[in-house]
């Protein structure tokens, strides 16, 4: 079927089965390849996209699913300018394998877009549903909550 | 050695001796770089800035070394842009996919493809019948075929491969295989493997591999001793969970060669084996490494399978093949850490010296031999632990089942061995109702003394030094008076805090020291960016970075200048594989043996050109020095100079140790180049009612030599503290009949980010003088001491030993509950 959708903030047809894993459809004909297969079961998070601005597995997702809908993928997030959360991780050293990682900045968006100011706790809680196995989690924890001090700061000033 | 080097090392000596003779005089002003703690709530844990203790007063002034500059590789990663092997797009490419064996144990009475060849979409099916190459495999013994033929041996065996235009078109044909076997009786246990009626799953007998460490005369021990503590402890399989499955992209070469790139910690396998399989030379064959989603061990020999089987169906079909697991094959095929069995006897003095430490270690191998000796080789080589022990008495077993093979996992044999030994510290602590720490102490390893494998110590060992930092650090005392007190008043929130101390034996041991040479390729170019090529495999570790902080302090260059390039066969020769936490070593000394080369060189054009003497001249931060200040040349300048006087800037660098004295016979004697140390100390709360343990705090102090990239450092640890504590409570990979029942993660559970402990990390840096700028290797001793650790708080949280890893919540419910029943 002729899937329409926004990708990446681009209206976007895609042809490709209705059935299919909107994972698959996004990797090999969205040439969306950020997005990673890690577990195929919801359990990693590493196929994490948008939808609506709201995180998601794309693993678990029919491609029929995204039609009419707005999807992003970590790519939208490095159009142009990258993403305070992209350098903030690197700068924290959150980084190792990186596999992970674009479902990690995902989810972290969407924290930050809807809870500016999150506590330790409440990163946690967002980042529960991406697993990490090289970095304990703490330095990317501490970017977000980096990311989300500088903004505060950034908004304060007159 | 060049000039450069050698000036290098004398100036190294020289401010050692300043640096103790300072360090005597300002011993309580150690360097501190204290520690930023962010509030949290309740579940919210906090991390602090790693604490330096440095013996030295005055550190060495490096220019980018021990700094944290940012990844070179995290842009791409963080965007979506890193190129790991599935992101590859190869036209006409084709995928692989391998068929594997329904039962544990049989013999196999056909096999028809017919059906599955014939289908639409199917480019190749290959069997051993039609096996278009060598089909013997194996890393260490060719023990294993690559596809079955008469006998299947495990779960993992692989039947068919079939070339396909897509995955589920590959399925469907997988399908229409038509296996007929008969199964045969299955063993699944190491210890009954080892009886002589038990099932054989190769004919020559269950026993693959035996080794031992003979030091004194532990009769004499147990004659001498006051105490004995004797037990049984048992250790299950660990799953690497990297999150990148295994995955391979094999290309047939025009001249009949083979290109593969893929997900790997050793190209150089890959290389060997292909070569193998396909018969051809290894000059025709090159494996380069993609950006690697994670491998702590897993990734070693592994991949060189799915490589083999790859390049056989590309030989076949003469078009791309690629491999990619799923998660449920990736979990099914792999290989594991060892399940193991280990009988500890632990004998001493009633003053707590010890006299003694027996051990018979059980590894279960799995159906082939893999790396399994070897691994069994550390594990035999750590039974006595960190600790000053005259008899020592040792005897490993590795031992063929029908079960999932094991291979090399972050510690390599010395995690289950150390969690055996801790605990009996602990018990032997508890017999003789002396303070756990305060014991490990009193034994500790130090200056002159000999090792467990009775290996006079050329380095002073910082067994001591951790034990007393991890002490003050978490304010020992004072906690274990605070989880008593909570203790006597909670009745269902049981508190316990327990410490563990290792050393560890960086770099390979002695019994593969033939393999122990690394190389490195480094090309200066006219704009002064460089091209650093090695022979060990970035997994995520940070090994490229370490290499470019490495090349960058060499060369006085920036770190932004230096590139690494994606490991490959054809640049540098055999390299060994990225284990046994020896990359900074091996690849860091290959890297600085080069750059020696290229800077004498470039020092000679320098000092012409600024007519004055070679030894007055340095390169640091961008700038050409004379005595140390800046001169009117900057380094790039001076490499355009070079390369206009056509002086070559490029050189290849070889490392290898010198040669260890060491007696296979008795497992003695110099065991490896040098040892790292490592205590920490877990601090858990235990619900009672459901078995779950909580770890609230882990402090964790290393002795590394010297931080080559700082921030690396603290991600191996914070990496290793978390997956060491899925070891320690939550990661049971469930076999049954030599079948992984849970191979996903929705019932294999890894940590995460609502799981990890508060991580406090202090490190020891006495540069390791062999080391490249003093470093030694991090990333298996962040491992080890944390299952041990946490096995022991939860023993001092119940007043309760657990024998048994995983401590899941299911077994500790029923050792508590049991105890209840038992008092009531």
């Amino acid at each position: 079927m002729a899937i329409e959708l926004i990708l990446n903030g681009e209206p976007t047809q895609l042809d490709a089965p209705g059935s299919a894993r909107l994972l698959d459809v996004l990797r090999e004909h969205g040439h969306t390849v950020g997005v990673k297969e890690g577990c195929g079961e919801g359990e990693c998070g590493a196929c994490t996209v948008l939808i609506d601005d709201v995180p998601a597995c794309s693993c678990l997702m029919f491609a029929g699913q995204a039609n009419g809908h707005r999807v992003d993928t970590i790519e939208s997030l490095s159009q142009g300018e990258p993403h305070p959360l992209m350098d903030a991780i690197v700068d924290a050293a959150g980084v190792q394998c990186g596999f992970c990682t674009p479902g990690i900045v995902l989810s972290a968006k969407s924290l930050l877009d809807n809870n500016p100011k999150p506590t330790r706790e409440e990163v946690q809680v967002a980042l529960s549903g991406n697993l990490c196995r090289c970095t304990g989690y703490h330095r990317i924890i501490d970017a977000v909550q980096s990311v989300a001090k500088n903004s505060q700061a950034k908004t304060r000033r007159p | 050695m060049t000039a450069k080097g050698k000036k290098k090392q004398a100036t190294g000596k020289a401010t050692k001796k300043v640096q103790k003779k300072v360090q005597k005089k300002t011993a309580n002003t150690k360097k501190v770089t204290e520690k930023v703690t962010k509030p949290g709530k309740k579940i919210a844990v906090k991390t602090t800035e790693p604490k330096v203790v440095t013996k030295a007063a005055t550190r060495p002034d490096f220019a980018v070394v021990g700094k944290s500059p940012r990844r070179l590789d995290g842009p791409g990663k963080t965007t979506g842009a890193a190129t790991y092997v599935d992101d590859l797009r190869v036209a006409d490419c084709l995928v692989g996919y391998i068929l594997t064996s329904p039962c544990a144990n049989a013999r196999v009475k056909s096999i028809d493809v017919s059906k599955a060849r014939a289908f639409p979409g199917v480019h190749a099916v290959v069997t051993a019948e039609n096996f278009p190459g060598d089909n013997q495999v194996g890393v260490v013994k060719l023990d294993q075929p690559l596809v079955v033929s008469d006998r299947i041996r495990w779960y993992g065996d692989r039947i068919a491969l079939i070339a396909a235009i897509d995955r589920p078109t590959a399925l469907r044909a997988a399908a229409l295989v038509e296996l007929d076997v008969e199964t045969l009786p299955s063993v699944h246990d190491p210890l009954e493997a080892l009886a002589d009626d038990a099932p054989r799953v190769h004919t020559e007998g269950n026993l693959a591999a035996k080794m031992v460490v003979r030091k004194g005369d532990f009769a004499e021990a147990l004659k001498q001793a006051d105490v004995v503590i004797e037990r049984l402890y048992s250790t299950g399989h660990q799953e690497h969970a990297y999150l990148e499955t295994n995955g391979i992209l094999a290309e047939l070469q025009p001249d009949g060669g083979m290109l593969l790139r893929g997900s790997m910690q050793c190209p150089f396998y890959v290389q060997k084996i292909v070569a193998r399989v396909l018969q051809v030379p290894h000059s025709k064959v090159r494996a380069v490494q993609t950006t690697t989603g994670g491998g702590f061990g897993g990734k070693e020999d592994y991949p060189s399978e799915p490589a083999a089987c790859a390049a056989i169906l590309a030989k076949v079909t003469g078009r791309p093949v690629k491999v990619i697991y799923k998660r449920d094959e990736d979990i099914a095929r792999s290989s594991k850490r060892h399940a193991t069995k280990i009988k500890h006897i632990l004998a001493a003095k009633k003053d707590g010296t010890l006299l003694g430490a027996k051990a018979e270690v059980y590894v279960d191998a799995g159906a082939y031999l893999g790396l399994s000796a070897i691994v069994a080789e550390r594990a035999n080589a750590s039974a006595g632990g960190t600790y000053v022990v005259p008899h020592v008495e040792v005897d490993t077993y590795t031992v063929y089942t029908n079960n999932p093979f094991g291979g090399a996992f972050r510690g390599f044999g010395a995690p289950q061995v150390s969690f055996a030994l801790e605990s009996q510290m602990d018990l032997l602590a508890k017999e003789l109702g002396r303070d756990p720490l305060e014991l490990r102490l009193q034994n500790a390893l130090h200056k002159g003394s000999l090792s467990p494998t009775n290996e006079r110590l050329r380095d002073e060992p910082q067994a001591t030094q951790t034990m007393e930092i991890a002490r003050d650090r978490c304010g020992w005392d004072k906690r274990r008076k605070a989880v008593a007190v909570h203790n006597a008043t909670d009745r269902y929130n049981k508190k316990g805090i327990g410490a563990a101390s290792i050393s560890y034996g960086c770099c390979l041991h002695a019994g593969g020291q033939h393999l122990e040479g690394s190389a490195s390729l480094v090309q200066v170019h006219p704009d002064a960016s460089v091209s650093v090529a090695i022979g060990g495999a970035e997994i995520g570790q940070g090994a490229y970075q370490v290499m470019a902080l490495l090349a960058a302090e060499s060369l006085g260059l920036p770190v932004e200048n230096i590139r690494v390039l994606d490991t490959d066969t054809s640049l540098v020769p055999d390299s060994g594989p990225t284990v046994a936490s020896r990359t900074t070593v091996m690849s860091g000394n290959a890297v600085l043996d080069a750059t020696a080369q290229i800077t004498q060189r470039m020092l000679a054009v320098a000092a012409k050109h600024l007519e004055t003497d070679l030894k007055h001249i340095s390169l640091r931060a961008g700038q050409v020095l004379i005595d140390g200040k800046k001169s009117k040349l900057s380094v790039a300048e001076l490499i355009a100079l070079c390369f206009t006087q056509k002086v070559n800037l490029t050189a290849s660098g070889w490392y290898a140790p010198p040669r260890k004295q060491w007696d296979r016979e008795t497992g003695t004697g110099q065991g490896y180049s040098v040892y790292c140390y490592a205590t920490m100390v877990a601090e858990v709360t235990v619900d009672t009612v459901t078995g779950l343990v909580t770890v609230d705090k882990v402090t964790a102090v290393h002795d590394i030599g010297q931080a080559i990239f700082r921030a690396g450092v603290e991600g191996q640890i914070h990496g290793g503290v978390v997956q060491g504590l899925g070891y320690a409570i939550m990661e049971n990979l469930v076999v049954q009949d030599g079948k992984i029942l849970n191979p996903g993660f929705t019932d294999y559970l890894i940590p995460t980010s609502m799981d990890i402990p508060e991580i406090d990390i202090a490190l020891i840096e006495e540069p390791y003088d062999r080391g490249p700028y003093g470093g030694k290797g991090i990333g298996e001793p962040s491992l080890i001491p944390v299952a041990p650790a946490i096995a022991n708080a939860v023993a001092n949280a119940l007043d309760l030993r657990l024998y048994d890893l995983p401590l899941t919540p299911e077994r500790v419910k029923m050792a508590w509950d049991a105890r209840e029943l038992a008092e009531n």
